[in-house]
């Protein structure tokens, strides 16, 4: 195998940095030479997180480079870090349901799309959409399939923790290795966060939440007194549900918003 | 919508930096109210520590301080004699009060110096990624403890009742949760307004979550809070003194 530079860049939280584990894990035991280096600030979800991956025969001399050979983005906010890794050669492979294509730095030789977090959300559990990643980039690099697998068990081991989360890891692992990526139609991303404030008006009271603050937490919906709050459809800053509120059971006691640490919600009686 | 957020916050730094479900939002939220309440966003000096709670440095339309690992109590102090007419509020998290800054701590309120330190306890030392710090309950598994903490290293610094054997009588001291958000916001205007009025040592603990390093969703965050609420209680501690005297 020639030398190939591979660039994952994404979100703090995503398991960018799982995948590239688990990728250089693999390629080292099937006898390759691996270079990693995760590159990410504060060690928090919604700052940049990239990987710089250099897998090939040959002896790696420097473990950085300029232009990257494969680079991957999944995440909106992650493409304005990765323009600079693409160049005439490179294959830009992309989470086609999280990003939008027309946004993606132009010239690249060939564009991939895997609608990964669709996918998950829809067929498995939201969590294994970095498996389904990890299955098609193994099968692009020509890796082994078992000793990939092999590795995803021995990085993941320790979070599976019961049957079902273990199967659905599985399940992803071969969708992701047998799944057919996007060349020219690539699906509408529609993952992606919501910007419009929602109001809501009814029953004497309106509540106000705002999609861009929202993080996911679920506070609101544990302390809500009445459950009128449950997850819905919209998407919040992390895409990551934002609370839907049924104005019919709410008693406006202000629970919701006293307690949201981002400040995403609020409630109040009209006369 | 007048209510969604503090005025005192600053806009343009939201969504924040810390994690989903992380206390500090919920804490800075009502000393943001707090604020607003008492007028005196532009009488405030913010002096923040090493750790997560670094990631409020640009929280409020307020001036700022960020300093080395546990001694924001220190150079609050010093920047207080120098200011006198401002406000020095030092906010730290349990490693940095209790750990590395307690001497600073310890000897500003024997000191008696006129700063109100809040202390946001979330059990571990977060940033890091959760290992246990001196807060940690026995049997609490963190990334340092994985068998969950054994009793010998600790059964859980109790801060407040330390300050309070040495503290001036008038100083006010306190430990509040999350779990009561308006408490908190009267605890904190307390504390600030024995600062402004008193000129004494104030010091406020708020017990707080850390659903990313207790791997926790909402419901079991707020389980262990309220497991932490037993083995520290909540009360003021300014009273029972003055009744002691």
């Amino acid at each position: 195998m020639k030398t190939v530079k591979i660039i994952l860049a994404g979100e703090g939280g995503q398991g960018i940095q799982t995948i590239a584990k688990v990728l250089s894990d693999a390629a080292f035991k099937a006898g390759f030479q691996v270079a990693y280096i995760p590159s990410f600030g504060v060690e928090q979800r919604g700052t940049p997180s990239l990987a710089y991956l250099t897998i090939g025969e040959e002896e790696i001399r420097y473990p950085r480079f300029d232009t990257a050979d494969y680079v991957v983005v999944l995440q909106k906010r992650a493409i304005k870090v990765i323009g600079q890794f693409v160049d005439t050669n490179t294959t830009l492979i992309f989470d086609s349901s999280a990003v939008p294509q027309a946004l993606l730095p132009k010239g690249a030789a060939t564009l991939l799309g895997i609608p990964a977090t669709a996918i998950a959300n829809s067929d498995f559990i939201p969590k294994v959409f970095n498996i389904i990643v990890t299955g098609k980039l193994s099968q692009i690099l020509k890796l082994p399939k078992e000793l990939v697998f092999e590795a995803v068990g021995e990085t993941l081991g320790k979070k599976f923790k019961d049957e079902k989360i273990k199967k659905a890891n599985e399940a992803a692992f071969e969708f992701g290795c047998n799944f057919e990526a996007e060349t020219d139609k690539f699906t509408k991303a529609t993952f992606t966060p919501s910007e419009e404030n929602i109001t809501v008006k009814g029953h004497g009271k309106v509540a106000q939440i705002v999609p861009k603050r929202c993080k996911g937490c679920g506070i609101c919906v544990e302390k809500c007194p009445v459950k009128a709050l449950s997850f819905g459809e919209t998407l919040g800053v992390f895409a990551t549900p934002v609370p839907d509120i049924d104005l019919e059971r709410c008693i406006a006691c202000g629970n919701c918003y006293r307690f949201c640490p981002d400040a995403a919600i609020e409630v109040w009686k009209v006369s | 919508m007048e209510n969604i957020a503090p005025i005192s916050w600053k806009k343009s730094s939201k969504p924040h930096l810390f994690c989903p479900g992380c206390g500090h939002g919920i804490v800075l939220k009502q000393l943001g109210y707090a604020f607003d309440e008492m007028k005196i966003a532009r009488d405030v000096t913010f002096g923040i520590d090493i750790g997560c709670s670094l990631l409020a440095w640009n929280f409020f339309d307020a001036d700022t301080i960020q300093t080395h690992h546990g001694r924001t109590t220190s150079v609050m102090v010093g920047y207080k004699m120098a200011k006198p007419e401002r406000i020095a509020l030092a906010y730290m998290g349990d490693g940095g009060g209790y750990a590395i800054g307690l001497q600073a701590l310890l000897h500003a309120a024997y000191r008696n110096n006129p700063v109100t330190v809040i202390l946001v306890n979330n059990e571990n030392y977060a940033m890091t990624g959760g290992q246990s710090s001196p807060t940690t309950p026995v049997g609490m598994v963190t990334s340092t403890s994985p068998n969950g903490k054994r009793a010998e290293f600790g059964k859980g610094l109790h801060g407040p009742e330390l300050i309070s054997e040495i503290a001036a009588p008038n100083a006010y001291i306190a430990r509040v949760s999350i779990s009561n958000p308006i408490q908190l916001k009267i605890t904190l205007k307390k504390a600030i307004e024995n600062q402004v009025k008193n000129k004494v040592f104030s010091f406020v603990e708020v017990l707080s979550i850390c659903p990313t390093n207790w791997k926790t969703n909402a419901k079991e965050s707020f389980e262990i809070l309220r497991e932490a609420e037993k083995l520290y209680p909540i009360k003021e501690f300014t009273k029972e003194k003055e009744v002691e005297k």
